[in-house]
């Protein structure tokens, strides 16, 4: 059992700590904002790089694609295959990204024909050959579609009910024709006035982490994890949406840049063509998020591309917090006490530290669905969130074993 | 053929920081924390010097310093980051000095301080690790190994002023007289350097609850039970037991309310079980008041509550979605 100590005489990393000055910026959790600006269109970026982590590659470097050409294949059922979102040649080939140059040509594949197959094993293999996470689309008696903004900052989603209704109302038929539902529901910030056919408006308040899918079913249907139910967010509609009307893959997304406007993006464009064109700098020890503030990754290198679920773009500046520390836990109780989940994060992360992951599970830790509140709270700065996932990714691989 | 010049990977692209989500944090550090309680005990530090003089602040002085030197020493031993800078030795050496007699001498100080941090603390693991108050730890040995230092009464027999506890306890409730409530929150009265100036306590304990650095729980659960628990004592027999304020003004039920019971390490963290833990030790106060041969239970009361703190803290709801 090995216990990591720092060394702290080394100071070069850059944190606020080393610097001694931080600028504390503000935070909101506050999930609903009147949103004025419509979509605005990113130029097309003269290289993509479609992220392909956890896919099996079908293409080699140098051949030339079509837009909507299949560069990798996701073999499980969580997530749909990767495809090239415009015309152009693959010019550069690692683990983690395809680079594609793009030559602003119109050539595409065949469009899929989906409004003619049956509801079944066949129409979810093509939905996810056309880039459809496929996970959740199974029959069900409740669909709940999660019209919140998913975490503070971001107002994709509630853009997207905004000005892409067409698009959502094709997604919302397609998923109704899979999962068949009895009772299908939107779930919309309270003071939000807005529809889609065949839903029900269930108002939910708007801060953060009420817009989690698990906390979201649980305000509509008023049970914990209730059986039978589907929630999908107005992103996952907005794809559906994409493959419905055109037969093509997914192509684009529509992220929030910094707390700003949604733009709407092609997948694989890289963060830097983004920052660049919002006028965002980026200094040294700042990290920049894909996704938002409270649940995002945050990136190794600016030519990261954005994904097809990403629905934001966050910069959190070097000293816009304080750092992260390896203080052990003083018990102060501030993870637990808002916590929505109603789990022991403290406990779990002591455990944690020192590798007795099966002694995690007697606090509460499958419950935890990842909120990052806990984090958020700790007066010791404790790394909670990446404990937990550490206990539950081995907690999983000590089980399949 | 020249080389090909490779420059370092930090010239070329800017660095950034990686690290898992939340990215946004609420700002509150332990440094912060124990700030703020440094600057709840201000008030009661003003007033012990204002009532005690030189002395108050010698054995403040002298405990604060023993405390973080101690703190720093063990860390160096275990090899481990000196983190005295987060203010936490400073103020469990405070902490430990407001229950003493103003006079006390100075080895008294010394190894009470000490004790605080070696035993309190630092054999359990550090900051966070504790499961007692650790300067009721060395309250406690100091209180049975050197009883005549830690008298109130035989220390202070050159004021005029008398230790209510004591006076309760061996003259009853007769002698109850020469104390107006008003006498007891403004510190006329003997008790340990700080635990006697009430209205500077209470003072800060409202700004560590208006600083949210202390969740209204504890001491509302304490100060409350000690309450109930001491009236209904009264309302048995008035003329043998004394009447609930009383019990809540003097003593160390306000300094521990705050400031020990409300110590994050050895205290539960649910909601519910908070308010056991201060019901308990709240009852357990005026119980060894009455029946005990200590004339405060405070001390005790909340060590006692310490130990229950684990089987507390399963008094706690299902996580999200269990049956």
């Amino acid at each position: 059992m090995k216990i990591w100590m720092p060394d702290r005489s080394e100071k070069t990393a850059v944190t606020p700590a080393t610097q001694g000055k931080i600028d504390m910026q503000k935070v909101n959790f506050n999930l609903h904002t009147t949103i004025v600006d419509s979509i605005r269109e990113l130029p097309a970026p003269t290289e993509v790089h479609v992220p392909v982590l956890g896919c099996i590659l079908q293409i080699g470097k140098g051949k030339k694609v079509q837009r909507g050409t299949r560069v990798a294949e996701r073999p499980t059922t969580h997530g749909g295959d990767k495809h090239a979102p415009g015309a152009g040649k693959v010019n550069g080939i690692n683990y983690t990204h395809v680079s594609i140059t793009l030559d602003g040509e119109e050539e595409s594949v065949d469009p899929v024909e989906l409004g003619s197959m049956e509801p079944g094993k066949g129409l979810l293999r093509a939905l996810r050959g056309l880039g459809i996470d496929t996970g959740s689309l199974a029959p069900a008696e409740t669909l709940i579609i999660n019209g919140l903004n998913p975490e503070p900052g971001i107002t994709a989603a509630e853009q997207l009910l905004r000005d892409e209704q067409p698009t959502l109302e094709a997604g919302l038929a397609l998923a109704s024709r899979i999962i068949t539902p009895k009772r299908t529901v939107l779930a919309l910030a309270q003071g939000y006035e807005t529809t889609l056919s065949g839903c029900e408006a269930v108002p939910v308040k708007p801060v953060y982490p009420n817009s989690l899918a698990p906390l979201v079913a649980k305000t509509v249907t008023g049970r914990e994890n209730p059986e039978g139910t589907v929630v999908l967010s107005v992103m996952d509609l907005y794809s559906l949406g994409q493959v419905a009307g055109t037969g093509l893959p997914v192509r684009d997304t529509v992220v929030t840049v910094n707390s700003g406007l949604n733009y709407k993006v092609l997948i694989g464009t890289p963060l830097s063509a983004i920052l660049a064109n919002a006028g965002i700098d980026v200094e040294q020890g700042d990290r920049v998020i894909l996704d938002g503030p409270m649940r995002g990754r945050a990136v190794y290198s600016l030519d990261d591309g954005v994904n097809r679920d990403t629905y934001g773009v966050t910069v959190v500046r070097h000293d816009a917090f304080p750092a992260i520390t390896d203080e052990p836990c003083i018990n102060c109780g501030e993870c637990v006490l808002n916590c929505p989940a109603r789990v022991m994060p403290h406990l779990i992360s002591k455990y944690a530290e020192f590798n007795l992951f099966e002694n995690t599970e007697a606090y509460g830790i499958g419950a935890c669905f990842e909120c990052g509140l806990c984090a958020y709270h700790c007066v010791a700065r404790r790394p909670l969130l990446q404990y937990i996932r550490l206990a539950k990714k081995e907690l999983a691989a000590s089980k399949s074993s | 053929m020249t080389p090909q010049v490779i420059k370092p990977y930090s010239q070329v692209t800017t660095r950034l920081i990686v690290s898992p989500p939340s990215h946004w944090r609420s700002g509150r550090t332990i440094k912060g924390m124990m700030q703020d309680h440094l600057i709840a005990l201000l008030p009661a530090v003003l007033m012990a010097m204002a009532s005690f003089g030189f002395e108050a602040f010698r054995v403040l002085a002298l405990a604060g310093a023993t405390a973080v030197v101690v703190e720093a020493l063990c860390l160096k031993l275990m090899n481990r980051d000196i983190t005295v800078d987060n203010y936490s030795a400073l103020f469990t050496g405070i902490a430990f000095a407001f229950l003493l007699p103003p006079t006390a001498p100075w080895w008294l100080v010394v190894i009470g301080s000490s004790v605080a941090i070696i035993l309190g603390r630092i054999v359990f693991g550090g900051l966070g690790a504790n499961p007692l108050c650790a300067p009721l730890v060395a309250w406690a040995v100091c209180r049975l190994s050197w009883p005549a230092p830690m008298d109130m009464d035989l220390n202070l027999l050159h004021t005029t002023l008398n230790y209510p506890l004591t006076q309760l306890k061996y003259f009853g409730t007769s002698a109850l007289y020469q104390f107006d409530y008003s006498d007891l929150l403004l510190g006329n009265q003997i008790g340990g350097l700080g635990t006697s100036q009430v209205i500077a306590l209470l003072a800060g304990g409202v700004y560590l609850l208006v600083r949210k650095q202390v969740r209204w729980h504890i001491p509302a659960a304490f100060i409350g039970s000690v309450f109930v628990t001491a009236w209904i004592f009264h309302l048995s027999d008035p003329t043998l037991y004394a009447a609930p304020l009383f019990h809540v003004l003097a003593g160390g039920v306000v300094f521990g309310a705050f400031f020990l019971a409300a110590d994050p390490a050895c205290s539960p963290v649910g909601r519910v079980p908070m308010l056991l833990f201060g019901a308990i030790a709240g009852i357990m106060v005026v119980i060894i008041r009455v029946y005990g041969v200590y004339p405060d239970g405070v001390p005790f009361a909340i060590l006692l509550a310490n130990l229950l703190s684990p089987l507390l803290d399963r008094v706690r709801p299902k996580p999200f979605g269990a049956k």
